[in-house]
């Protein structure tokens, strides 16, 4: 199907080369397909890159965590040959107190337990049963995560099979299992945690994962879901992954790259689609914003699907009615990027000097309550003054990170909740003022780190709008509620891959499964597209 | 030797009198034992000042299914629902858009207000003061969520299925329900998903921008939650408060006359008609069980009562919990019972009034006092009122739900007196430790109340002839509703359909052979609705006739 064609006409374009368009792209070619990636910025891999952050240092840009991607993908397209290593410490999570306490995950659950024993007998038995537990429905959400939405308008044979797939798979779960998913994923992750464990401290630690760059807090119905989604497919289990590519998530970006371009695909960088063409309802190609006219048999969004419909789609070919939909997709930004270089490694008192306890991700959340509180500020349109952090520091499992610097050099990465798209002041004007902020949380659990900082990046909800075209600043797109989840995600009737026209599809982290650095929608959505192409 | 009946229904509320009623009508020998020594529970109506009478807890209704109503003949037992016509929400100075004037062009009063009513026409020109966008997507909203309530009153009527279940034949009016959803339109398909899942702030604020219209809609999603208007969830309790609507207009928002008790009393006419017993101040103490199956119950007074099935209209903890012997119970269903989330969030404060209190707003008295006066200028002020509930504070500043019943029923006050009923969020059942419960708390969260009223109407205070506060504490301690929860349990989405109470005994029917729930505990959740002791009736006669012990009804 893909015989010697004019350089303006292809099988497949796909706008953005964020880590899912390059998982699409890459299958597409495999799968035979001539295909084009169009990427604005003038390097692929979106959210998962590594820049320098000051001379020899660098940093992971926005993602820093790479433990979610899809086993499968790794093996399909040879992600090890194309250069990914990735690097996994037995420590998960540290989640330091500020009086010099701290809970500790670590890969071993029994490990993890016996920590817990100082604490609370009760929470030592719970979290292995707590981690079985959240790793049986991890599996179950795996598989509805692989499976396409099914088809609820105009049920086809094909939505009856993978129907009875998941019923299959439900049952599997067993009586009491499957009752519990029910219950479970629309709860409040505060609720299931306290189900479990009495220790705040590892309530908190738990709970994080349920509101991770969700606009939500712990006490938000369907937060759940969003922790067991988290551990869906990988081995999070309780404590979560945290697995590093070495030399930042964006090696993992180039190794995908790199796997596309060998499957013959071609990526141009530097190119911003303003347009997506259309004929008679149906997608015809893309205009670049030189004025190129590019065609293509099917185009293909990597971009989140809110600026795909209302800023890509003829407002008049989409409709009044999906028109109204799509602006009304929830895309509301609360998660800020913290980038850090450090003289030397900090001090943790809680860590009691062990380095080893550094390694993983470091959650400064002390209780539930004080998420919440951080919460609350974006209900008035304020970032939060005592942030909740994930912080990480892959300078000391990765040295090359920091090879250019001088000896001793680390960088930590921290993820900072909750810093709104919409500010008072706005964030020109704010943007240190919450650097300062995340500063001063590290402060209480690393006393004088602010005085090993020699360089300070801070990337707000509206840097990564304008940097990363991540609508509302949202780091995934669309925000994973309830209400933009597997059927209708990012809409209902328009979340199988296919949206708004033919032969357009949606393979970003806007589509089931949802957002992180998984590939899942890039794969899903390339099984679509080359069944849809080869039916012809 | 014991007395003997067919059916024990426990608790006298609305649920465990229309249950009792439909038994009875089957012919069974059916008796009622409420604890106190009037009929209604939490639709009482109670003389608390000489000559003043209330609805002390429940004092709205809208829910209530007319089946029920056709069924047992209740307007022929004194049943008279008198219409609330309107919601008034008082504006603060600085917050309005552009203040009403009069002939003369000067403002009527200081601050703003808007006022909707059921003469659309007029409430479209109020809107229009505040947003013409708005008054475009009203038009549009109302239709939808109508279609919207339409499409999911059967969900009121069917028994939940156990999804675990193998057996294939519960989940037959699921797909009835698929049927009709695919008949929908894809919006109206994705609205019905939004209203499953969202906040109700979220919902709304697709369709409008005036800060009151969104505060006060969205406050019908908060009642009786421990959730926020910006709480996932809460757009469900929206649609859940809106179905009473779906006959009209004249079935919106009323007030029974001589108050909610008026309800329970002519239930109570209609169960004794068609032959029940109904005992007052006979409080069960215990059931009874023998190998797993319930076999009756002894009352506080040592009496015991046998009986070949029992109904508790209690919620579930104090079914379970409280009047089972400990240990009676397996204990994966205990666990859950005891997961089963109460959370009471609302209190009530009722007031004899000298004279109508006047909002500088709207001053007069108006019709405008004759609807709902609701205390929800914004969705800031909403939002702030929760947040000190999350932190185990009453609110400082409570989202407030005015009615003036006297207004529509002077019977209820002396001549030129009146009553005043204030629905308040929030008040949490578990207060902060340092403010020492509710005890020492009850006088200061009647004054925060007043206060905040008092912002809208100064004058009120003056005019303030007795006070009564009913903290989430007095509600547990009269009517025995856990934790002070109106709802039997909270309405949060896991506790919802199949998962209420308890997942995989959401049928009405216990792991104790016999005993059935018939409560708001159960599927479709609380309100004055009914359907859950309907319902549970229905089910019981069913299990019964294919045993052949009753006529069919």
């Amino acid at each position: 199907m893909s015989g010697p064609r004019p350089e303006t006409y292809w099988d497949a374009i796909v706008i953005g080369a964020g880590h899912n368009a390059l998982v699409t792209a890459a299958y597409l070619a495999k799968g035979g397909l001539r295909t084009l990636v169009l990427e604005r910025r003038d390097r692929v891999g979106g959210a998962a890159d590594t820049t320098e952050l000051a001379k020899g240092i660098r940093v992971p840009t926005l993602a820093h965590t790479v433990g979610r991607l899809r086993p499968s993908l790794q093996k399909d397209l040879g992600l090890a040959r194309h250069g990914l290593s990735l690097v996994a410490p037995e420590v998960r999570v540290f989640a330091p107190s500020a009086n010099a306490g701290a809970v500790t995950l670590w890969s071993d659950t029994r490990k993890t337990a016996e920590g817990l024993r100082a604490g609370s007998d009760r929470d030592a038995n719970e979290y292995p049963r707590f981690d079985r537990r959240v790793r049986l429905l991890g599996k179950f959400l795996d598989e509805l995560g692989r499976a396409t939405p099914p088809d609820i308008k105009s049920p086809g044979l094909g939505d009856a099979i993978s129907g009875l797939k998941l019923g299959r798979s439900f049952k599997g779960l067993g009586r009491d299992g499957s009752r519990t998913v029910l219950r479970v994923l629309p709860m409040a992750v505060a609720d299931l945690v306290a189900e479990s464990f009495d220790g705040d401290a590892l309530r908190a630690a738990v709970a994080w994962r349920g509101v991770r760059f969700g606009a939500v807090g712990p006490w938000s119905a369907g937060t759940a879901a969003m922790l067991l989604t988290d551990g869906a497919g990988n081995d999070g289990g309780a404590a979560g992954e945290t697995v590093f590519a070495k030399g930042g998530p964006g090696a993992l970006s180039a190794a995908l790259a790199a796997a596309a371009r060998e499957a013959g695909a071609e990526i141009r960088t530097s190119a911003t689609v303003t347009r997506i063409t259309t004929k008679d309802d149906r997608a015809t190609g893309v205009v670049l914003a030189d004025g190129t006219e590019l065609e293509a048999r099917a185009v293909v969004s990597g971009a989140n699907p809110k600026s795909t419909l209302i800023d890509l789609v003829d407002p008049v070919v989409l409709g009044p009615s999906l028109g109204w939909r799509a602006g009304n997709i929830r895309t509301p930004g609360v998660v800020a990027k913290v980038n850090l270089a450090l003289k030397k490694l900090p001090v943790f008192p809680a860590a009691g000097g062990d380095e080893a306890l550094l390694r993983g991700r470091i959650v400064v959340a002390p209780t539930i309550d004080t998420m919440e509180r951080a919460f609350d500020a974006t209900k008035y349109g304020r970032s939060s003054d005592q942030p909740i952090l994930e912080a990480t520091i892959p300078s000391l499992a990765d040295p090359l990170l920091v090879e250019g610097a001088k000896a001793g050099t680390h960088v930590m990465s921290v993820i900072a909740q909750y810093a709104p798209y919409e500010i008072a002041g706005g964030w020109d004007a704010g943007r240190d003022a919450f650097g300062d902020a995340v500063i001063s949380v590290l402060e209480s659990v690393a006393p004088g780190i602010g005085k090993l900082v020699s360089h300070r990046q801070v990337l707000t909800p509206v840097d990564l709008e304008r940097e990363y075209g991540l609508t509302g600043g949202h780091p995934l797109h669309a925000e994973p509620g309830l209400d933009q989840f597997f059927v209708w995600r990012p809409l209902l009737g328009q979340a199988r891959y296919r949206i708004a026209l033919e032969r357009l599809y949606l393979c970003g982290s806007g589509a089931h499964p949802g957002g992180g650095i998984t590939g899942g929608p890039g794969q899903n959505a390339a099984r679509e597209i080359l069944s849809d192409l080869r039916r012809r | 030797m014991p007395q003997r009946y067919d059916a024990i229904v426990i608790g006298g509320g609305h649920n465990g009198l229309i249950s009792a009623a439909y038994l009875a009508r089957a012919g069974l020998k059916t008796v009622v034992l409420e604890r106190r020594h009037i009929l209604g529970g939490a639709a009482v109506t109670e003389e608390i000042f000489s000559g003043f009478r209330f609805s002390v807890f429940s004092y709205v209704v809208s829910l209530l299914r007319p089946e029920i109503i056709r069924e047992l003949d209740l307007p022929r037992h004194g049943l008279d629902i008198l219409p609330l016509d309107g919601t008034f929400t008082p504006v603060p100075e600085g917050m309005g858009r552009t203040p009403p004037k009069d002939g003369n062009g000067n403002p009527i009063g200081t601050g703003d207000y808007l006022w909707r009513v059921n003469d659309h026409g007029r409430t479209v020109r109020e809107l229009r003061r505040w947003s013409k966008m708005d008054v475009e997507a009203y038009e549009e909203y109302g239709p939808l969520m109508v279609d919207m309530a339409r499409f999911i009153k059967p969900i009121l009527a069917i028994v939940p299925p156990d999804p675990a279940s193998i057996d294939p034949r519960p989940l037959l009016p699921l797909g009835g329900l698929l049927r009709s959803f695919q008949k929908l339109t894809e919006r109206q398909q994705a609205v019905f998903v939004q209203l499953m899942t969202m906040s109700a702030y979220d919902f709304l604020n697709q369709w409008f921008e005036t800060d009151p219209l969104k505060a006060t809609m969205a406050a019908s999603g908060i009642i009786g939650t421990f959730q926020g208007v910006k709480s996932p969830g809460t757009a469900y309790v929206l649609l859940h408060h809106y179905m009473g609507e779906i006959d009209g207009a004249f079935r919106a928002w009323g007030i029974p006359k001589g108050g909610t008790g008026g309800i329970s009393n002519a239930i109570a006419s209609a169960a004794r008609a068609n032959g029940a017993e109904i005992r007052t101040e006979a409080a069960v103490a215990r059931i009874q069980t023998r190998g797993g199956r319930a076999t009756g119950v002894i009352l506080e007074n040592g009496e015991e009562l046998e009986a070949d099935s029992i109904l508790s209209s209690v919620d579930v903890r104090r079914t379970f919990i409280d009047l089972m012997e400990p240990g009676s119970l397996d204990g994966e269903f205990e666990r859950e019972v005891r997961r089963f989330k109460f959370r009471g969030s609302s209190g009530k404060v009722n007031m004899a009034l000298d004279s109508l209190p006047n909002f500088t707003a709207l001053p007069g008295e108006g019709e405008h006092l004759r609807g709902a006066i609701s205390i929800s200028p914004s969705v800031e002020a909403m939002e702030h009122a929760y947040d000190d509930a999350k932190y185990g504070r009453f609110s400082s500043k409570p989202y407030i739900d005015i009615v003036i019943p006297t207004l529509v029923d002077p019977s209820m006050a002396p001549p030129g007196k009146h009553v005043m009923s204030c629905f308040v969020q929030y008040a949490p059942y578990n207060l902060d430790p340092s403010l020492g419960g509710w005890d020492q708390q009850r006088e200061a969260f009647g004054d925060a109340v007043v206060n905040r009223i008092a912002e809208f109407a100064p004058d009120l205070p003056s005019k303030i002839l007795h006070r009564n506060v009913q903290t989430p504490l007095d509600i547990e301690r009269t009517t025995g509703l856990t934790e002070g929860n109106i709802f039997q349990g909270e309405l949060s989405l896991e506790q919802l359909f199949f998962s209420r109470p308890v997942p995989g005994w959401a049928r009405f029917r216990t792991p104790i052979r016999d005993l059935w729930m018939c409560g708001s505990s159960t599927h479709p959740g609380g309100g004055i609705m009914g359907a859950n002791g309907r319902i549970a009736a229905m089910e019981l006669l069913k299990s019964k006739r294919k045993g052949g012990k009753v006529r069919a009804a």
